[in-house]
């Protein structure tokens, strides 16, 4: 019960954090950091796939609305939720994970969590951008936007671990 | 019939994976920019008051850069003053004055703004009951900013220079030569004009204003400066512009209200 009042909150924090905080971080006019895949990264290892991929709905939907791209958060965030169990299979160390612990720093050590966002980050900015610009015509210079966006997003969410989800 | 549930059973997480996918995918391809304008107006006002709090910290922050802008076009305004008062001291009466509203401006704020997507939006907090309809022209004190794309009673949803939908006729002053100003979607300082023909002489530098050849802007409004061409796509020369205005911090705009707009169209529906 705690657990999902907790990933709740988390869920209306992360989409206001970004909309109102991040999508005023602009690099160059180019990139921008989307740290609101913590909210599918961090969800509990035991979580129902069906209800990561209903929140990766949601999730995508509000930020879709705010930032007047219908549909296209949501494309990129539910495939990332429904790939999240395969990438948690691929990467799962030798004994599998631990029975009370989450998808973290503090749990797996850092190269594991580095691992597990680049996945997962690279994955959404790839199908994200190519969505948006929907022509394979600048396929060098978009790829070029979606390695370093994707830098920016992995580096915030990576850091985030030490200052916000320390435990 | 047992397989078949024993078939969705199995597969269920992937067919709710494929339904929601194809959900926003059809968000996606039907997103025309109308049916985009009416469901962002569903949103507008939850999203427009959060944006309007939040700008008011945000234009805290830069009053001393505005408070430079206003007195620069202070000073720029009085001088115009001066020279119209030599106008009138000379007794020459001339048809402006007498009919006095052609364009009108009315200054407003932006409350929403982004500059690093494909298809960017401004939202403005003028509306219908302000006087700001649909199809009207924004310009900063720096330059042309883009043009209204749909009015509620308080808000405004502008298609700036910035979007790739976004189209006007201009041209360059040193010959009055006129293209179409577009955007590539590459960087928010800078647009490409195309359809000047290969025989025109460019210089580079040169200033670009608007033509005048839409209802929506008066001749004249500075758009940017020439930053380089070349002859890549045959007989068009392909000009990289470099915008005078910084969409990247934009707070105070101007909306062009034509008062011979609707004259001006009548003719021309008539004559074709």
């Amino acid at each position: 019960m705690y657990i999902i009042g907790r990933n709740i909150v988390r869920f209306i924090v992360v989409i206001l954090f970004q909309v109102l905080v991040m999508d005023n971080v602009l690099i160059n006019g180019y990139m921008i950091p989307y740290v609101y895949l913590l909210f599918i990264l961090l969800m509990p290892f035991e979580t129902p796939h069906w209800i990561v991929l209903l929140s990766g709905f949601m999730l995508g939907m509000g930020i879709d609305l705010f930032e007047h791209t219908l549909g296209m958060h949501t494309a990129a965030t539910v495939l990332v939720a429904f790939l999240r169990p395969y990438f948690l299979g691929l990467l799962a160390p030798r004994d599998g994970y631990e029975p009370d612990s989450f998808p973290r720093i503090h749990y797996y050590g850092f190269l594991w969590f580095l691992k597990y966002t680049l996945l997962v980050v690279f994955l959404h900015h790839f199908v994200l951008f190519y969505l948006e610009v929907f022509q394979l015509q600048n396929f060098l210079s978009t790829l070029l936007r979606v390695i370093l966006s994707s830098a920016l997003s992995v580096s915030s969410i990576v850091l985030s671990q030490y200052f916000v989800f320390r435990k | 019939m047992r397989t078949l549930f024993r078939f969705i059973q199995k597969y269920s997480n992937f067919l709710l994976f494929l339904f929601l996918e194809t959900v926003a995918v059809v968000f996606i391809v039907q997103d025309s920019s109308f049916q985009r304008s009416k469901i962002i107006g569903l949103n507008r006002q939850v999203s427009g008051y959060i944006y309007h709090k939040m700008n008011g910290a945000r234009e805290y922050l830069s009053l001393r850069q505005t408070n430079e802008q206003l007195a620069l076009e202070n000073m720029e305004l009085r001088n115009r003053l001066d020279r119209i008062g030599l106008y009138l001291d000379s007794a020459v009466v001339r048809s402006e004055f007498r009919d006095p509203y052609h364009y009108q401006y009315v200054p407003g704020r932006v409350v929403r703004n982004s500059v690093f997507k494909q298809y960017n939006y401004i939202t403005l907090d003028r509306g219908k009951k302000q006087g700001v309809f649909k199809d009207m022209g924004v310009i900063s004190d720096e330059g042309l900013v883009g043009i209204v794309l749909e009015a509620s009673q308080n808000f405004a949803t502008v298609i700036p220079v910035i979007n790739r939908d976004f189209r006007l006729s201009v041209k360059m002053i040193s010959n009055n030569y006129a293209g179409i100003l577009q955007w590539e979607g590459d960087s928010p300082r800078f647009a490409v004009l195309n359809e000047i023909p290969f025989h025109v002489n460019i210089v580079e530098k040169d200033t670009i204003v608007t033509s005048g050849f839409s209802s929506i802007f008066p001749e004249g409004i500075q758009v940017g400066t020439i930053e380089s061409f070349s002859l890549d796509k045959g007989n068009f020369f392909e000009i990289r512009v470099k915008l005078t205005t910084d969409f990247q911090h934009l707070f105070h705009v101007n909306i062009i209200r034509n008062y011979r707009q609707e004259e001006q169209l009548n003719l021309e529906a008539q004559t074709r």
